[in-house]
């Protein structure tokens, strides 16, 4: 790709306006019955690129070019770099608490892989879904999953848009919708509720607020202990999540998702 | 590329190898400096001024130029993203020397301002393609995204219920 392109003043000055605009709009919160419904600057940023994308309206074209817009492409990959090392640094510092947090905290880290257990046969053999299933499936969609998808597929493949997809799901509803299942979850008395304080560490700040909230204003009288137990499983998740997702989730969807084709051709072959 | 665009979108995937970023080095650390800028500015709004977070941005490119580069001439292949937070996890364990010092001025740095220039950049790069793909399968997304969320929830809470 050329340098020019990717160096684009109006690329990089329309992204500048673009965040700063969304930032300063900041955290929006709109209650919507028992749940809050949380808008990060990130979404409008998201919003307002789709809306200067010259492939949805060309008459964009002007601001930014489409061999522009195509350049923009491969710059997520780096852009998400700085990202990833603020991300880090956030781990080093506890890693006491980590260390110390204890292993059923460690343990319930491989819950995470239930993303796929229902989602991934739904996807295949309902929802008759190719590859996209497993970009959208191996994991909760969040940043640093993105970029392992990104890195190893390319975020314009099938597993790129299937993970862009639950991404953006999970942007516009993720917060509201774990609020809602954290609190019905907790109604039913089913599962100790510091388990469910726990289950709310996904690797999202927004979504593990949310949860961890929900569960506080189901079980008042517990509320800092689950807001404890729901902050060191969400660090311990900002921790793993990268290694469990790359080295266990990926591999695991990967199987199952090739076992599931095949039995789906199989049945065919035996309908017809 | 101008006049050939499909063929572009075509064979954007080998396009994208081709740009690993590790695999390119100097075109890397332009175009990092570039979106380094963007998230500086991002940054001005929720985070700090520009000259409080200048050393933060720099302690963050760093990172990454050396994760880059520790991937690039590494034997063995892990992602790029793995070997920056690695470097970065490094560089803040509390024995490394400066850890403070690093850890101080990358708090100049808001977490979420990084984030929000790169969903611009996605927002401004997909391609006529993908918005017809998502048309496509957007609905079926929606049902998926709700089923994994649920998913990673269950999974988790029934694991830490057996265990405590």
């Amino acid at each position: 790709m050329d340098i020019k392109l990717l160096l684009d003043w109006r690329l990089h000055l329309t992204v500048i306006v673009t965040s700063m605009f969304a930032e300063w709009v900041g955290i929006v919160r709109i209650p919507l019955g028992p749940g809050t419904l949380l808008l990060l600057p990130l979404l409008y940023a998201f919003v307002i690129g789709v809306l200067f994308n010259p492939h949805l309206f060309s008459a964009m074209g002007k601001v930014i070019p489409k061999p522009v817009s195509n350049a923009a492409g491969p710059i997520i990959l780096i852009a998400i770099l700085p990202f990833i090392a603020k991300f880090g640094s956030t781990i080093g510092p506890a890693i006491e608490q980590i260390i110390a947090a204890g292993p059923a905290l460690i343990l319930q880290e491989l819950g995470n892989l239930g993303t796929m257990l229902i989602a991934l046969p739904f996807a295949v053999l309902v929802l008759k879904m190719g590859r996209e299933a497993i970009g959208a499936t191996y994991s909760i969609a969040r940043e640093p999953n993105i970029a392992i998808i990104s890195d190893r597929y390319g975020l314009r493949s099938p597993e790129g848009i299937g993970i862009m997809g639950v991404y953006v799901v999970g942007t516009m509803f993720g917060t509201l919708y774990f609020a809602l299942m954290a609190g019905y979850i907790a109604s039913l008395d089913i599962l100790d509720i510091r388990a469910l304080a726990m289950a709310c560490g996904v690797g999202s700040g927004s979504m593990v607020a949310a949860c961890s909230a929900a569960l506080a204003e189901a079980v008042p009288a517990s509320k800092d202990e689950l807001l404890a137990f729901a902050g060191a499983s969400n660090l311990l998740t900002y921790a793993t999540g990268l290694y469990i997702s790359l080295f266990i989730a990926l591999p695991i969807t990967e199987w199952m998702y090739k076992r599931l084709k095949g039995s789906r051709q199989e049945v065919s072959h035996e309908n017809s | 590329m101008k006049t050939h665009e499909s063929p572009v979108d075509q064979f954007d995937a080998e396009a994208l190898k081709e740009l690993r970023p590790e695999n390119q080095l100097g075109k890397t650390a332009l175009v990092l400096a570039a979106v380094c800028v963007a998230a500086w500015f991002s940054n001005i709004v929720n985070g700090s001024p520009l000259l409080d977070a200048l050393p933060g941005m720099l302690i963050l490119y760093v990172m990454v130029i050396i994760g880059l580069v520790v991937g690039r001439f590494c034997p063995f292949y892990l992602p790029s993203v793995a070997w920056v937070s690695l470097i970065s996890i490094i560089a803040t364990l509390p024995f490394f020397p400066g850890n403070g010092w690093i850890i101080a001025r990358l708090a100049e740095v808001d977490f979420l301002a990084v984030v929000t220039p790169v969903l611009a950049y996605a927002g401004l790069a997909l391609t006529g393609r993908e918005f017809a793909m998502f048309k496509q399968t957007g609905w079926k997304l929606v049902i998926v995204a709700l089923l994994v969320f649920t998913g990673t929830f269950i999974g988790s809470a029934v694991v830490a219920h057996v265990m405590l």
